[in-house]
């Protein structure tokens, strides 16, 4: 115990740490202000510093953006996109990943295998096919074009697996000889039981396709198809000004802050449990 | 007769036991099937036809020319791939080591338990879960010559083709440290106390447990940050596409730029498949560099 405590720092270390913490910490908020305050000038050419100070304030700028322009398309849009997504993926990664954890079937391996496989070649070597597909489908500037090729996830697949993997069969086998179906046996007692990692996988895939980018790039080509991020990055590149564009991000950035401040235990845990065993 | 007695209960027992196999593997299947015909379908598939489409000549409404290896000829003797390359590279080798080191830095001082350090780890966290094209537009002014980064040097950062780089290295290493902090933090709280508390009682300083004790220990944890973050450096995209559209003058114009642009603004998809291939093979061949150089340091 004494030696445990002798690892701790001193007081002058403990000091130490607090500064370069709160240095750190005063680091990687900074931006999340400026963010926020230059979007509330009420003119949008401002010179630093009086650029970064709290005053004076005016709400011009989000009654621009969420009065005549596109941003509450294009916040529908995202809706859409990530609600439809997250809705699906955990759909279908529950259902395969209890397949693979608990039933025999053929050709299991070399699925399995070849998702495993399929999660080391980069995106980008499938980008082009997967536009050609879907362009030659008559998917662009659809939903379902946005959609669909999304909803293959081979990680969530392997999260499903090892979770549902960990569950005794004892739970399905009393189940089954009262004579449930299966159907009714993955509804009302492996759902249930995985309402831990289906958060948290949720939240990621939630999270992942508000902030997407390239592919909403590629698909949605008309300006009533962008999403959030591709439609802000169209203000930047139109020399909108400042307040707007920030105005805009500050828009797409209120859900993040929402499940962060929800979620945030459900985040971190999905992070260390794909990073250690990833 | 005593053998026929006793082999029918097996015999059914058997079958049954057969056709509830049948029965499970037919669910199996179809619980495993909507999910792999998709995967099939956008993940694999295209997978190989991007492979395969590196070796043709094709444009949207045309019909594919095979042309050998003419995509990846053409590849070696465009100025425009190598400075792609060059400026990956170079971004790479700047971002991997100060993320690692942020990374790593962060977790050794919030590895104990104090009062407040939930906050702070917490609050390292936010920028991950930001996207990269919000980060974006409000780093361009941060970094441009009326913003504070700007001022500190008298002009935009992005303007000039020496600092554009490490602005955006400067950019991803804010949005990706939380992410490194966490993994490492991790396999910090899993790390056998005894071993720090040895060396502590043989006199070893902070700087010796942690160099002679502790990093060992990571070693795996920061082979494993150092492959999924030179996975991302070189596919690099958001940022750059939203900061810079790879100005000025190409000083920042990445690979996954060059394959947006041929893919999608000059429609050139053989060509933009090559592309990819190419950063396919070189993610492979510097995850095996990495793996050496780890290998031979243990």
């Amino acid at each position: 115990m004494t030696a445990y405590r002798a690892l701790e720092p001193g007081r002058a270390g403990r000091a130490v740490r607090v500064a370069l913490l709160s240095v750190a910490s005063i680091v990687t908020i900074f931006p999340f202000y400026a963010m926020v305050v230059l979007s509330l000038k009420p003119v949008a050419a401002v010179e630093f510093p009086g650029s970064l100070l709290p005053w004076p304030l005016g709400t011009g700028a989000y009654e621009r953006v969420l009065g005549g322009g596109d941003l509450p398309m294009w916040t529908l849009n995202t809706l859409i996109y990530s609600v439809v997504s997250v809705v699906l993926v955990l759909l279908l990664a529950s259902l395969a990943g209890y397949a693979f954890a608990k039933k025999r079937f053929p050709g299991k391996e070399t699925m399995f295998w070849s998702f495993l496989a399929m999660v080391m070649v980069p995106y980008h070597v499938t980008l082009i096919p997967l536009f050609i597909l879907v362009a030659n489908a008559g998917g662009v500037d659809t939903f379902w074009g946005l959609i669909v090729p999304t909803l293959a996830n081979a990680q969530a697949v392997f999260l499903m697996r090892q979770f549902i993997g960990a569950l005794p069969d004892e739970l399905f086998e009393a189940a089954r000889l009262d004579g449930a179906s299966e159907l009714r046996i993955f509804v009302t007692i492996v759902l249930p039981l995985c309402k831990p990692i289906l958060a948290t996988l949720g939240l990621f895939v939630f999270l992942w396709h508000w902030n997407d980018f390239l592919w909403p790039l590629i698909v949605g080509q008309s300006t009533d198809m962008r999403t959030l991020t591709v439609g802000i990055a169209s203000l930047q590149e139109q020399n909108v000004p400042l307040n707007v564009v920030l105005a805009g991000a500050t828009v797409a950035f209120v859900p993040i802050f929402a499940a962060y401040l929800v979620g945030q235990r459900y985040l971190t845990e999905g992070v260390t449990m794909s990073g250690i065993k990833g | 007769m005593t053998v026929t007695a006793e082999a029918r209960p097996r015999r059914t027992t058997a079958r049954r036991r057969s056709a509830s196999a049948r029965y499970e593997a037919r669910l199996g299947l179809a619980f495993v099937l909507p999910c792999f015909l998709l995967f099939l379908a956008f993940r694999f598939g295209p997978a190989v036809a991007g492979t395969l489409l590196g070796f043709f000549e094709y444009t949207i409404g045309d019909s594919p020319t095979f042309v050998g290896l003419e995509n990846f000829q053409r590849m070696l003797h465009d100025p425009v791939f190598w400075q792609a390359l060059k400026v990956t590279v170079l971004y790479t080798v700047l971002y991997l080591p100060l993320s690692i080191g942020v990374s790593l830095g962060l977790a050794l001082l919030v590895r104990r338990s104090f009062r407040g350090v939930r906050l702070f780890r917490s609050v390292f966290f936010l920028p991950v879960i930001t996207s990269l094209v919000l980060a974006a537009t409000v780093f361009t002014w941060l970094f441009s010559s009326s913003g504070p980064l700007g001022e500190l040097i008298g002009g935009s950062w992005l303007a000039s083709p020496v600092l554009v780089i490490p602005a955006l290295v400067i950019v991803s290493v804010w949005s990706r440290f939380g992410y490194g902090m966490l993994i490492v933090l991790a396999r910090l709280q899993d790390l056998p106390r005894e071993l720090e508390e040895a060396a502590l009682s043989d006199g070893a300083g902070p700087w010796q447990r942690f160099r002679y004790v502790v990093l060992p220990q990571l070693r795996s944890t920061i082979f494993f940050l150092a492959v999924i973050e030179t996975t991302n450096s070189f596919q690099v995209f958001d940022l750059v596409y939203v900061m810079t559209s790879g100005g000025p003058a190409r000083a920042s114009y990445t690979l996954v730029m060059d394959l947006y642009d041929q893919g999608f603004k000059y429609f050139d998809l053989g060509y933009a498949s090559a592309l990819g291939v190419a950063l396919f093979v070189l993610t492979l061949f510097v995850a095996l560099i990495q793996r050496l150089l780890i290998g031979r340091a243990k």
